[in-house]
C-alpha cells in the first residue's frame, strides 16, 4: 500500500476480524432471542398483540364533566378509572386496559374519555352492562355463628349518605391520636335509621359493603344520632382516603356514556396477523434478492445488515413492549424497505469513489463520511415526523409512530455498524482486479 | 435528464398535476369511512350464508335511514358487512339477533360503532399532525442547509421540500378519491397513517437530493471550477437518481408484499403508500431540482 496516510488510520486485521464477529454474534444473539421467547410460550417476553391482531373489544366512554369545576375533573377522572378499573376486574381478563385520555388542547373541545380494552372479550354485552352499572353501597350487620359469619341487610345503602369526608383523630377525642378517621353525614332520613340500627346493635360490627365487597367493618361504640358517624378502624392514611374516595363516589364520580364500541373476533385477528407476518418474510425476502442482485457482495452486507435490522426491531418490540397492531405491523414492512435506503446511499457513493481509482476499503471509509450528512438530515426529519406523530396522534397513530421512530434510529444504526464493520473486512482491491473486483462493483454505470 | 433545460416544462407538468389532484379531490371528495363520519360497521360470517335480500327483509324495518349490506368473502368463509349509523348498546344486540337469527352458523366478527364526536376530533387531530411535520420539516431544513452557498436561501430549500411534500399526499389522496368513487375505498385512520408515512418518505428523499447540491455547490465554490449553479444541479440528479430509484424500489418490494399478502385490512394501506413513494421519488426528482433552478433564475433577474 503506497499511501502511508491511510495506512497510519487502518486498524489492524485482527482488530476489525474481532469487531466483524463481535457485530455478528450481537445479531445472532438478538435474532436468537427473538425466536427464543416466541417460540417458548411461557416466555416473560411476548409479542405484545393490539386487540386488532389479538381480538377483544375496545369501548370508549365519554364522561359528562358540566357542573364540575374544571381543576378536579382530572381527579375525578382518576377515581372514574380506578372505579371502572375494579368492576373490569371482575370479568378475569388478561391485561385489560382502562385509560383515561383528554381530548386534545389544539382541537379546542373539552372532552375528557375513558377507553376500555378488553382483550379476548367480543361478547360485549356482560361488560358494558357491567360498566355503566350504578354501584351499591350497603351497611350490614354482621351476625357471627359458630362457623361463619352472616351479614344482614338493615336497609341503610348508599341512597342515604350525604357526604364522607377524611379527618385525623385529635388527641382528646378517647385514643383517636392523629389517627386517619373518616367521618360520614347521612341525610335526614338516613340519620333517623342510622340511629335505629345503631341503639339496638351497640357493640357488634357493622359492616360497609361496596359492590358488595366489605370495604371496612367497623364497631359500633353507641347509639349515633344526628346523623354522622365516625368510622375508625385502624387505616392506614392511604386505605382512609380510598374508602372516603369509594363512599363519596361510589355512585361513578362521573356520569358516562358509552361513544364507541369495536370488537374484533379472535379468529379475524389471527388471520390478519398470519397473513401480515407472510407479507413480511415475503417482503424481507425480495428486498434481500434485489440488493444482492444490484450491488453483489456488499449487497450481501446490506442483507445481514437488514436482519439485524429486523431482530433489533423485533427484540425491541418484545422488551419495550410495543404493542403490535395492523397499522404498526404494516409500518413495520414500510421500514423494511426503507431500511437500506442508508445502504443504498453509502453503496452508491462507494462505488463513485472505487471507479473514481481508490481502493476498495479506502473507497468503503470514504463512502461512510460522504453519505453522512445526507443520512443524518434525511433521518432526522423522519424522525422528528414520528415525534410529532406520536404526540398529536390518537393511539393507533402513537403505534405506527412509535415502530416508524424505532424503526429510523434502528436502520442507522445497523446500516452504519453492521455495514461499515464487515465492509472494511474484506480484502482491499482495486477495479482493475479481475473477479474479487467485479463482485464489489455493481449496478450500471450512469 | 436535462433539468436544467426542460425547466419550463417539468414546472408545467407540477402545475398541471396540482390542477388536476385538486381538481379530482375537490371534485368528487373523499369517500369518509365510519372512522370520520361516526357510524357502524358490523361484519357477520356464516357456514351457510342466508339470501341478501331475506336479510335486507329484515333489516328494512330496523333502520329507517339506511344502511348498506354488502357480501364479503374471505377464503372459506362468506359472510356480509352491515354500515349503518352509530348503535347503542341495545340496538347493537338487536342488530346481531336479526343478522345471526338467519342463514346457518352465523358469527359477528367484527363491529365497530364510533361516534361522530370521536370522528370530528380524528379529523381535527389528522390535520393538526400534517400541519405540525409541515412546520417541523420546513425550519428543520432551513438550519440544516444555512450555510448553503448563494445563490438559493435555505429558506427557499425548506419551501421547496414542502411543496414537493404537498405534491406527495396530494396524488395518494387524488387516487384514493378515485378508486372512492370508482370501487367505494374508504379513506380510515389507517389512510391517514399512510399519508402521514408518505410525508417522513418524501422529505427523507427530497433532502438527500438536496444534500448531494449543497456539498457539490461547496465542492465547485472549494475547487473553483466555476461551474453555473444550474449545472451543479444537474450534476447532482445524476450523482443521487440511482439512489433513489433503488430506494423507492426495495421500499415497493416490501409494500408489494404487504398489498398482495397482507390482507384486507391493510391493502388500502399498502396501495397509497405505493403511490406515495412513486410520487415522492418523482417530486424529489423532477418537482424539487426544477424548483431550485427557477429560483436562482428568479435570484439574478
Amino acid at each position: 500500500m503506497e499511501d502511508t496516510a491511510v495506512q497510519k488510520k487502518e486498524t489492524t486485521p485482527l482488530m476489525r476480524g474481532i469487531q466483524a464477529i463481535l457485530v455478528l454474534l450481537i445479531g445472532g444473539l438478538l435474532g436468537y432471542f427473538v425466536y427464543s421467547t416466541t417460540v417458548n410460550t411461557e416466555s416473560n417476553y411476548p409479542f405484545k398483540l393490539g386487540l386488532d391482531l389479538a381480538g377483544g373489544s375496545h369501548l370508549v366512554y365519554e364522561a359528562d364533566v358540566a357542573g364540575v369545576d374544571s381543576e378536579e375533573v382530572p381527579e375525578l377522572m382518576n377515581v372514574l378509572k380506578d372505579v371502572i378499573e375494579r368492576r373490569v376486574n371482575i370479568f378475569g381478563v388478561s391485561e385489560p386496559i382502562v385509560q383515561v385520555e383528554t381530548s386534545s388542547v389544539v382541537s379546542g373541545a373539552d372532552s375528557h374519555r375513558l377507553v376500555v380494552e378488553l382483550p379476548g372479550v367480543t361478547d360485549v354485552k356482560d361488560a358494558v352492562a357491567e360498566i355503566g352499572r350504578t354501584p351499591l353501597l350497603e351497611f350490614k350487620l354482621v351476625e357471627v355463628t359458630e362457623e361463619e359469619a352472616l351479614f344482614i341487610d338493615t336497609g341503610l345503602t348508599g341512597r342515604y349518605l350525604e357526604r364522607a369526608v377524611l379527618q385525623f383523630g385529635q388527641g382528646n377525642q378517647g385514643g383517636l391520636s392523629n389517627e386517619p378517621v373518616v367521618s360520614i353525614t347521612f341525610t335526614a332520613e338516613g340519620a333517623d335509621l342510622f340511629e335505629t340500627i345503631t341503639a339496638s346493635h351497640i357493640g357488634e360490627p357493622l359492616a360497609i359493603f361496596l359492590d358488595g365487597e366489605v370495604m371496612s367493618s367497623p364497631i359500633i361504640n353507641e347509639a349515633i344520632s344526628g346523623g354522622s358517624a365516625v368510622i375508625s378502624g385502624n387505616f392506614t392514611p392511604t386505605e382512609a382516603r380510598d374508602l372516603v374516595q369509594n363512599l363519596n363516589f361510589g355512585a361513578l364520580p362521573l356520569p358516562i356514556a358509552l361513544v364507541s364500541t369495536q370488537t374484533i373476533d379472535a379468529s379475524l385477528g389471527a388471520n390478519l396477523l398470519s397473513e401480515g407476518v407472510t407479507a413480511g418474510v415475503i417482503g424481507v425476502a425480495l428486498v434481500l434478492a434485489f440488493m444482492l442482485l444490484w450491488y453483489r457482495l456488499p449487497g450481501l452486507i446490506a442483507g445481514v445488515a437488514l436482519l439485524s435490522y429486523g431482530a433489533l426491531m423485533l427484540a425491541l418490540f418484545k422488551v419495550v413492549p410495543v404493542t403490535l397492531t395492523a397499522a404498526g405491523l404494516a409500518g413495520f414492512i414500510l421500514s423494511i424497505g426503507m431500511a437500506v435506503d442508508a445502504n443504498v446511499l453509502v453503496f452508491e457513493r462507494i462505488k463513485e469513489e472505487f471507479r473514481s481509482g481508490k481502493d476498495s476499503r479506502e473507497a468503503a471509509r470514504s463512502g461512510f463520511s460522504r453519505a453522512w450528512s445526507a443520512i443524518r438530515d434525511g433521518n432526522m426529519t423522519s424522525l422528528l415526523s414520528a415525534i410529532i406523530l406520536f404526540w398529536f396522534g390518537t393511539s393507533l397513530v402513537k403505534g405506527f409512530a412509535l415502530v416508524f421512530g424505532f424503526g429510523v434510529i434502528a436502520s442507522m444504526l445497523t446500516a452504519l455498524v453492521v455495514t461499515r464493520t464487515l465492509l472494511i473486512i474484506l480484502p482491499s482491491t482495486r477495479k482493475e482486479e479481475g473477479f474479487f473486483a467485479r463482485l464489489l462493483d455493481s449496478g450500471t454505470h450512469m | 435528464m436535462n433539468i436544467a433545460r426542460y425547466t419550463k416544462q417539468f414546472l408545467v407538468a407540477m402545475v398541471l398535476i396540482f390542477i388536476v389532484a385538486i381538481g379530482v379531490v375537490s371534485t368528487y371528495g373523499l369517500n369518509l369511512g365510519i372512522d370520520f363520519t361516526g357510524g357502524s360497521l358490523t361484519e357477520v360470517s356464516y357456514t351457510v350464508a342466508p339470501e341478501q335480500a331475506m336479510l335486507e327483509e329484515e333489516l328494512d324495518s330496523l333502520f329507517e335511514e339506511g344502511y348498506s349490506l354488502r357480501q364479503s368473502e374471505d377464503g372459506e368463509t362468506v359472510g356480509y358487512i352491515l354500515r349503518s349509523r352509530d348503535l347503542s348498546e341495545e340496538e347493537r344486540e338487536t342488530v346481531y339477533g336479526v343478522l345471526t337469527s338467519v342463514g346457518e352458523g352465523g358469527v359477528v366478527t367484527r363491529f365497530a360503532s364510533i361516534g361522530p364526536v370521536i370522528g370530528e376530533e380524528l379529523k381535527d387531530k389528522a390535520s393538526w399532525a400534517i400541519a405540525g411535520v409541515v412546520l417541523i420539516t420546513i425550519c428543520y431544513v432551513a438550519f440544516a442547509f444555512r450555510k448553503v452557498p448563494k445563490p438559493v436561501g435555505s429558506w427557499t430549500y425548506g419551501g421547496i421540500t414542502i411543496l414537493a411534500l404537498i405534491h406527495d399526499v396530494l396524488v395518494p389522496t387524488a387516487v384514493m378519491s378515485v378508486l372512492g368513487i370508482t370501487f367505494g375505498a374508504e379513506v380510515d385512520v389507517l389512510f391517514v397513517t399512510a399519508l402521514l408515512a408518505v410525508l417522513g418518505y418524501s422529505v427523507n428523499d427530497t433532502i438527500v437530493v438536496f444534500d448531494r447540491v449543497r456539498e457539490n455547490l461547496l465542492l465547485n465554490e472549494e475547487k473553483k471550477t466555476g461551474k453555473t449553479f444550474e449545472t451543479v444541479v444537474e450534476d447532482s440528479v445524476k450523482d443521487t437518481i440511482v439512489r433513489s430509484v433503488n430506494t423507492s424500489l426495495t421500499t415497493i418490494l416490501a409494500l408489494g408484499a404487504l398489498y398482495f399478502l397482507g390482507g384486507d385490512t391493510t391493502q388500502l394501506f399498502a396501495l397509497t403508500l405505493i403511490v406515495g413513494v412513486l410520487a415522492g421519488t418523482y417530486s424529489s426528482l423532477f418537482i424539487a431540482n426544477p424548483l431550485l433552478v427557477a429560483a436562482s433564475r428568479r435570484k439574478k433577474a
